[in-house]
């Protein structure tokens, strides 16, 4: 992997003229705007959630009242529903977009591939809220695919846990996330040094071991990459329980805009603060252990 | 046939299938908004929904709400995009550096939108055009960032010290050799900020006061009083101008003057 991230690195190129100052004035300010009006408010989300209420606002103190209201009532069913369901959701996608993947980077011309990618991409950019409504028509008692598998012979009646349900709700998280999953994916298996596979097959080892102890563990930057973004989204997803899960269907997301809708801060910014901890754990594990630089070696390669 | 060659069939209709799955979602909106009121399904078509939604003031303030926040995530994006991956570059892409740029896209929406309503509210800022286009501008920003870097990864740096060695100045090598060639990436980067801009929602609902969005204007309409024709024919209209805006990059990237350096 060394030698892999060290052609990557190769980057600065020490130009003559613009002194180090200058180059860093470059970077201020995307890094202030960033830091501003991301990192602060982010912060002071975390802060608020242990404020008081006071009235229809808050009021500073220090109170972990928000955090046992959290924990003690309903919501902890939330946050273990939540769990379950962004775990399900980003393992059924890993599972779906890493040979999708794998096929690009490795079988597939790179024109080829890139032109997947981009259509892999339209369906993400599209209002995913949209794209939800039409799963409504299509899971329904009378939807097409109730309507197909009456018409194969495989069902009498109609299956009416398809909407409206964990399924429904899985369905909608796997259509919203996985489609950007692939990225990363394609990137990572797209780094890794084709020289190591061949020496893996010159050396003997069939296709499947080295898959497993090549290709594998060097896209595992990418692995983690993907499966942090498709299930700190899931865990937080606010409109696929509302649209899907159907009435009471409660997870991190929407409880977090209902808790806002009758004013509650502190406890919505807990709840917040809580996602945010899951991201972080899950980014840092990944910063410490991989080489951001190494996954985006395709990227970041002058 | 061959082991291979079945192999490779598999995966391909893996990825087609895949595909169709993820495509599938978007045309019931179409069917629905074309469809008679009262009829059923396949009672002919009727553009009706169409014309209502010019005579909803709500929604044509929304859309050009929209429009212009649009515009203007795109505009003020690009810029920001630009100078973060020349900066990366320029210092040898420091991990801190990428992080704090790409962690915008592993934040869950509603935990975004609450601490940027959090913040806005403890400055006593009021809910505005700004403060919609601050949110935007972040969503948008890690992607438009990808984005020119892939691009500027494709131009070789030679030609930047070919500049230098004939005397130019580092804004005169920017302008006139960088620019031309990463043009396609700066292009990309915008249009894919003013889609990302025209498609949000959790976000944007958190921290809009008292302006809607067409998204906005969708979603509150939904919770409120459910499905129509009109919510269907106006998801119609988004689902086609995304399509529309996001084929035109394959088009700009074949007419991108193909730099010495390609792939690998």
């Amino acid at each position: 992997m060394g030698t892999v991230q060290g052609g990557a690195v190769q980057v600065g190129v020490r130009r003559a003229d613009p002194s180090r100052v200058a180059r860093y004035g470059i970077l201020a300010i995307p890094m202030l705007f960033v830091a501003l009006f991301f990192i602060v408010p982010l912060a002071l989300m975390v802060v608020g959630s242990f404020w008081e209420r006071a009235g229809f606002w808050v009021r500073p103190a220090f109170s972990v009242r928000a955090y046992a209201e959290f924990l003690t009532g309903v919501r902890l069913f939330v946050l273990r529903r939540s769990l379950a369901v962004a775990g399900v959701a980003t393992l059924a996608g890993l599972v779906i977009a890493y040979p999708i993947a794998y096929f690009l980077a490795r079988h597939v011309p790179e024109r080829t591939s890139r032109s997947m990618l981009l259509l892999f991409t339209v369906p993400f950019v599209i209002n995913y809220v949209i794209r939800n409504f039409a799963w409504t028509y299509l899971l329904g008692r009378t939807g097409p695919v109730n309507g197909m598998l009456m018409a194969a012979g495989l069902i009498h009646r109609p299956l009416d846990w398809l909407l409206f349900s964990d399924v429904a709700v899985l369905v909608g998280l796997i259509t919203s996330y996985m489609p950007f999953m692939v990225y990363p994916l394609w990137l990572a298996v797209a780094a890794v040094d084709r020289r190591l596979v061949e020496a893996s097959w010159l050396l003997g080892a069939n296709p499947r071991v080295t898959f497993l102890k090549v290709t594998l563990p060097l896209s595992m930057p990418g692995i983690f990459a993907a499966v942090i973004f498709g299930f700190v989204g899931s865990f937080g997803e606010s409109a696929v329980p509302i649209i899907l899960g159907g009435v009471g269907y409660q997870m991190m997301g929407n409880t977090i805009t209902s808790t806002l809708g009758v004013l509650n801060y502190p406890l919505a910014a807990a709840m917040s603060s809580v996602v945010l901890a899951a991201m972080l754990l899950f980014l840092a594990g990944w910063y410490l252990v991989f080489d951001v630089r190494s996954f985006l070696g395709k990227l970041v390669r002058w | 046939m061959t082991r291979a060659a079945a192999a490779r069939l598999g995966a391909w209709a893996l990825v087609v299938g895949t595909l169709a799955f993820l495509y599938l979602p978007l045309v019931p909106p179409v069917l629905f908004s074309l469809r008679i009121p009262g009829e059923s399904a396949g009672g002919g078509a009727t553009l009706a929904a169409y014309a209502a939604l010019w005579r909803n003031p709500i929604l044509t303030e929304a859309m050009r709400t929209s429009a212009l926040l649009a515009v203007l995530t795109a505009v003020v994006t690009t810029p920001i995009a630009l100078l973060a991956a020349m900066g990366v570059r320029e210092l040898s892409a420091p991990r801190v550096v990428l992080v704090l740029l790409l962690v915008p896209l592993f934040i869950p929406g509603v935990s975004m939108g609450l601490a940027e309503a959090f913040f806005f509210r403890l400055l006593g800022i009021a809910p505005s055009l700004v403060t919609i286009l601050i949110v935007h501008v972040l969503w948008a920003l890690p992607f438009a960032f990808l984005i020119i870097l892939t691009a500027m990864a494709g131009f070789d740096i030679v030609y930047l010290e070919a500049a230098y060695v004939l005397g130019a100045g580092p804004a005169r090598a920017f302008l006139d050799v960088e620019l031309p060639l990463i043009r396609t990436g700066i292009l990309g980067a915008g249009t894919f900020s003013l889609i990302l801009s025209l498609n949000e929602t959790v976000r944007t609902s958190l921290v809009q006061g008292p302006l809607n969005t067409v998204q906005t204007y969708i979603w509150s309409t939904y919770l409120q009083v459910g499905l129509s024709p009109e919510l269907y024919a106006i998801m119609s209209l988004l689902i086609g101008l995304t399509l529309v805006l996001i084929f035109i990059l394959p088009a700009l990237a074949r007419a991108r003057p193909r730099p010495a350096s390609e792939e690998r």
